[in-house]
């Protein structure tokens, strides 16, 4: 495994269906050993770049590489990546062990392994039975069983956690983080940042297959605005509020029945006692004074939604 | 490409599908003996392409000629559970799931396929043996003599039966999976397959009998049933490897080109 290139390199990938473009330029890197939050909104181009990246979908321009070898051979670097994409889909009258040991054949891997994974996922004991009769979480589990089949360097998971109950949900984090603890890439997508939150070290976010954010998660926020909120107890002070607010030097915007100033860097509870006692003095009560500090969530909305980064 | 094969097989050798196919196989076989006896007209042998006759089935061959006339009445069935297997994991999404341990479409394709005929194969053999002792109990009932269906001769045509059945089969499961590939959805595939291999073909043949010379489904029929009037069972083999040729191509070409998306 290498340290210095990344797990996966892309460069303006493009794939476009008729005339609309479900990947547009997509250029990334993907480190080796972290976790990767793949994040974007329902339609924003993830399985279809992850179908690209895998060897299912042909790009309609640029390319890339994964684990060093160029994406238009999957041959070259398919056995060293466990995939995840677009849903489980196995063959029903097959048990789960079954299904396991036919593609651990078919993938040249090591059938003495199909016991190990089954018990990674927590089918350990249900592995038997057919796969016909697995509920959903049940099926998405054996698919990361699958995933993991041949002890793959990168792992590439879509919506991973569809169908899972929330103890599901926390077990599959865990392995994710566990994964990742052991050296592998994990590459996992979802359509909300709060699943991934917790796990990713690194986000890749695109929007309408571009991407608007690449980099540490915990970067991601910092440029995240906190603001001061005030509510007047009068809606006829709205406009004399917004008078107040620009004369202590603030730039206020409306939203809704709020009246939002930046903090810009200020510690925003001064800012708030300021604009508290400014709005006083002017005989305006505020019903509510309030600081909002975005998480990472919001300002992921805020980012896909085309709000201010 | 042997390991699509092996995996193939994996996924067909499991209780119920071979408890089904055994079945399957043991109805055809005691039916297709007792049909093709049933049917059997008086009238000189050597005459395969146009019924059985008892003198015919009365010499060495007619043990496993019982065999040949039986499977052919079954080719639309077998066209239609071809067309399934293959267009089954584009519906399934399984071809997603193949594709990620096996990326060399062509090997993975021709794995398949070669799965499927072996399979095919192994219970064709069972079918030749199941319905010639099935025949060889039926054959006195109906002034069939049996007394030289076991000569070192018999061997010999029941073999030249099995390879042209096997043949017989091969192509059908081609032309199958053309359409399976082309359609991906098991019901298309399916309905296409149907119409194609029962009305289409033989309501045009009704029509305009020279269609048994160009359609693929009706000169394998006349290859299986060693030729007719219209045409001898080696034109008939020539013409329709062309199609089942064309169908390979296409079938290649278009899996291994096409984006797989769902």
């Amino acid at each position: 495994m290498t340290s210095t290139l990344p797990a996966i390199e892309l460069e303006g990938l493009t794939k476009r269906f008729g005339s609309r473009a479900a990947v547009d330029d997509l250029s990334a890197r993907i480190p080796v050993g972290k976790v990767t939050g793949f994040i974007g909104p329902n339609g924003a181009g993830k399985t279809t770049t992850m179908g690209m990246l895998l060897g299912l979908v042909a790009p309609t321009a640029g390319g890339g590489r994964v684990l060093g070898a160029p994406l238009d051979n999957p041959g070259a670097f398919l056995p060293r990546v466990g995939a995840l994409v677009e849903g489980p889909a196995f063959w029903p009258g097959l048990s789960g062990s079954e299904n396991l040991r036919s593609l651990a054949v078919l993938g040249g891997h090591d059938v003495s392994r199909v016991a190990t994974t089954l018990e990674m996922v927590g089918l350990g004991e249900r592995g038997g039975d057919r796969y016909g009769i697995y509920s959903l979480g049940m099926k998405q589990r054996l698919g990361i069983a699958a995933a993991l089949l041949g002890d793959p360097e990168l792992l590439v998971l879509d919506e991973p956690v569809n169908g899972l109950d929330p103890t599901g949900i926390t077990e599959m984090r865990r392995l994710m983080a566990a994964l990742a603890g052991e050296g592998r890439t994990v590459l996992v997508s979802s359509h909300l940042l709060s699943e991934l939150e917790q796990i990713a070290d690194w986000l890749l976010v695109i929007d309408r297959g571009r991407a608007v954010y690449q980099g540490p998660a915990a970067e991601l926020a910092t440029g995240a605005q906190i603001s001061v909120q005030l509510l007047p107890a009068s809606v006829t002070d709205f406009d004399k509020l917004l008078e107040v607010v620009a004369a202590e030097g603030h730039e206020p915007r409306r939203q809704g029945e709020l009246v939002v100033v930046a903090a810009n860097g200020d510690e925003p509870r001064l800012v708030s006692a300021a604009l508290n006692r400014a709005a006083a003095d002017a005989g305006i009560v505020l019903s509510e004074v309030r600081v909002d500090r975005p998480n990472l969530e919001s300002y992921y909305l805020a980012m896909v939604e085309g709000g201010d980064k | 490409m042997i390991r699509s094969f092996q995996f193939q097989l994996r996924v067909l050798w499991r209780r119920r599908v071979l408890l089904v196919t055994a079945l399957t196989t043991l109805v055809f076989s005691v039916g297709a003996a007792a049909l093709v006896l049933a049917n059997a007209t008086d009238g000189p042998a050597g005459l395969r392409g146009r019924g059985a006759t008892v003198a015919g089935l009365s010499e060495a061959g007619g043990g496993t000629e019982v065999f040949l006339r039986g499977a052919s009445f079954t080719g639309t069935f077998l066209f239609v559970l071809f067309v399934g297997a293959f267009a089954v994991d584009f519906g399934r999404g399984t071809v997603r799931t193949m594709l990620l341990r096996q990326p060399n479409r062509i090997r993975l394709l021709l794995g398949k396929l070669a799965g499927l005929l072996a399979y095919a194969a192994a219970w064709l053999a069972v079918a030749e043996v199941l319905t010639w002792l099935a025949a060889r109990v039926l054959a006195p009932g109906q002034d069939v003599s049996t007394t030289s269906w076991t000569s070192l001769s018999a061997i010999g045509s029941g073999l030249v039966d099995y390879v042209t059945v096997l043949a017989w089969i091969a192509g059908y499961a081609i032309l199958a999976m053309a359409i399976g590939v082309l359609t991906r959805s098991v019901p298309i595939a399916l309905g296409i397959g149907l119409a194609w291999s029962g009305p289409i073909e033989h309501l045009t043949q009704n029509a305009w009998p020279d269609a048994v010379r160009y359609f693929p489904g009706l000169l394998l029929e006349s290859f299986v049933a060693g030729g007719t009037a219209e045409i001898t069972a080696a034109r008939a083999l020539l013409t329709v490897s062309g199609y089942v040729a064309a169908a390979a191509a296409i079938a290649a070409v278009t899996f291994a080109r096409r984006d797989v998306t769902a």
